[in-house]
């Protein structure tokens, strides 16, 4: 009986619990942070203008939210060939410490678009994205904060009535509205 | 008898008052006719005024008849009165510069333009799409820069067109043959140059900016003041798009769209790009704030506007839809830093419900009204750059972020 009653509290119990899409240093004081650089995300999309799409998206509501300054992308590419990093997408924490003394930020962003494009299921067919940042302190190179998002799929109403799901750029800007949502909750 | 009479004098009143209306119809063509001639016979306001011609920039990635095009624009300005260089002695200055690239001219070829031919200014013409394929389709833009020691964008337009913009009932306004379209646009832009030159205002409808167009999400620094006067240089885009020279294309619709507006002075891009070449500036992933500095000192700009290119997407044929999408930065001169950003994506069926009224069939017309979207919010007061933004619906500035 007492198994039993245990067995249902755990059910109950983890079915409230949400997956935890975000990380955030909680010694980061994020406030210090006034001019970030973003790299150029990698791409595991089939697409590979996508990931210039999503960080030109990315870094444009990035600098709308007036809380953060993003270094022109010209900017960072430059210091990027001249901290020699070898894989911009990737960099590992002594480039980024390079980098962002090189370019004055006080963080760097990478990201990754896992998914980009349209998803089929059966006859039914949507639009979706998929993409996980990071960000990197500029002076250890430690993450202090990594968060990921998931929009657009094929639901029920595109099962039901088809339709083909939401335009891409719209998805797009959803993602992105929600990664920095993360950002700055 | 009497009836007979009666009737006979009906009919001479009705053969009088017929005749009097066909005599006031002919008299009246005759004068709409005068007048139409007058207006098309009139001349540019200096006397002296010459133009040279430069041969047609084909952008369009296809071929084209550029030659017939550049022939058909000489034709009608010479129809118009305007002094037109002849080809002979442009060919002749083309060879003794050495002058190859058409797309623009740099200080030192309209100082020599000016000392060897005499000619007051350079028409530059880009043909940015040629469709052949029914219903056709063609854009170009033409600018018409000064000669001399400071070449200056004196006038800038263009027309996209497709034969099927305005169908009709019918099918009966369907425009089938491309030479016809051609003349067309060329007529569109003939006229624009005319009005200019003849200082009459220019005709454009600023209603006919729709708020579909506007950026998707934009930033818009304090730095920027909304009536200040600006001088810009357009550095090279990046094309990530499939379209061959996406760039170039999307780089003459913002110096277009900029040069409508008052507030901005366009730097000519030949200029822009000797001082590239000159400072073996190569700008494989946008500009650097170092090379940034360095085109500020030597083009004396305030602002340096850089973009990439997503998608620049025309179709052949009568299905399929037009596609632009690009990303726009300014960067400042004094703060060194990026005071505008915005992201702008359009479909040609955006909007569109019923009958595909409102339907934009070419790239060149959606991205023309795009840029002149970004053009007029980047220097809109700060409240009405929100404003502006917000009415659009889906157009919303970001506030959740700021602190």
């Amino acid at each position: 009986m007492r198994m039993a009653l245990f067995c249902l509290a755990f059910v109950f119990f983890t079915a409230c619990a949400g997956t935890r899409e975000v990380y955030r240093d909680p010694n980061m004081d994020f406030g210090a942070i006034r001019s970030v650089a973003v790299m150029p995300f990698l791409s595991l999309a089939r697409d590979n203008i996508a990931a210039e799409r999503v960080r030109d998206v990315f870094i444009n509501d990035l600098l709308a939210t007036g809380a953060v300054y993003v270094v022109p992308v010209g900017e960072v590419a430059r210091g990027a060939a001249r901290a020699e990093v070898v894989t911009p997408a990737t960099p590992s924490p002594e480039e980024v410490i390079k980098l962002a003394s090189i370019i004055k930020v006080q963080a760097v962003i990478t990201g990754v678009l896992k998914e980009y494009g349209e998803v089929r299921s059966g006859t039914t067919s949507a639009n979706i994205i998929s993409v996980s940042l990071q960000m990197m302190e500029a002076q250890t190179g430690k993450i202090v904060w990594s968060a990921s998002t998931t929009k657009g799929g094929i639901n029920i109403w595109d099962r039901l009535f088809g339709g083909g799901g939401q335009p891409m750029d719209k998805i797009t800007q959803d993602a992105v509205r929600d990664l920095i949502n993360k950002l700055f909750k | 008898m009497d009836n007979r009479s009666s009737v006979s004098s009906i009919n001479g009143k009705i053969g009088r008052v017929s005749a009097a209306i066909f005599s006031v119809c002919i008299l009246l063509s005759a004068v709409f006719w005068a007048a139409e001639g007058a207006g098309s016979n009139a001349g540019p306001p200096e006397q002296g005024f010459s133009i040279a011609v430069l041969p047609v920039e084909n952008l369009s990635g296809t071929k084209a008849p550029v030659k017939d095009i550049r022939a058909l624009l000489i034709r009608r300005l010479k129809a118009q009165g305007f002094q037109i260089l002849d080809d002979e002695s442009l060919e002749k200055f083309m060879l003794r510069n050495r002058l190859r690239y058409t797309g623009g001219i740099n200080k030192a070829v309209a100082q020599a333009f000016k000392t060897e031919t005499g000619v007051g200014s350079v028409l530059i013409t880009s043909l940015e799409l040629y469709s052949e394929v029914n219903p056709p389709k063609i854009a170009l833009t033409c600018r018409l820069v000064s000669t001399g020691e400071n070449p200056v964008i004196l006038w800038m337009d263009g027309a996209g067109l497709a034969g099927d913009d305005s169908p009709g009932i019918l099918g009966l306004g369907l425009i089938e043959d491309p030479m016809a379209l051609l003349e067309k646009a060329v007529g569109r832009v003939e006229g624009s140059l005319g009005r200019y030159l003849n200082r009459k205002p220019a005709g454009e409808n600023v209603q006919s900016v729709k708020r579909k167009f506007k950026p998707e999400t934009f930033y818009r620094s304090d730095v920027l003041v909304s009536n200040a006067r600006y001088s810009v240089a357009v550095a090279p885009f990046l094309n990530f798009s499939g379209r061959r020279n996406a760039a170039e294309i999307l780089e003459l619709q913002f110096i277009r769209s900029l040069k409508k507006s008052d507030q901005f002075d366009v730097i000519e891009p030949g200029v822009v790009r000797q001082q590239l070449l000159a400072l073996r500036i190569i700008i494989p992933e946008g500009i650097s704030l170092s090379d940034a500095g360095a085109l500020f000192t030597l083009l004396n700009a305030d602002l340096i506007l850089t973009a990439n290119v997503v998608q620049y997407e025309d179709y052949t044929g009568s299905f399929g839809k037009a596609k632009v999408d690009f990303f726009t930065q300014l960067i400042d001169r004094k703060s060194r830093s990026v005071v505008w950003s915005s992201v702008s994506h359009n479909e040609g069926d955006d909007g569109v419900f019923f009958f595909d009224r409102g339907r934009v069939n070419t790239a060149y017309a959606m991205a023309s009204q795009m840029t002149r979207w970004v053009g007029k919010m980047m220097l809109a007061q700060g409240k009405r750059a929100e404003e502006a933004g917000e009415q659009g619906g889906e157009n919303k500035m970001i506030e959740k972020g700021k602190q």
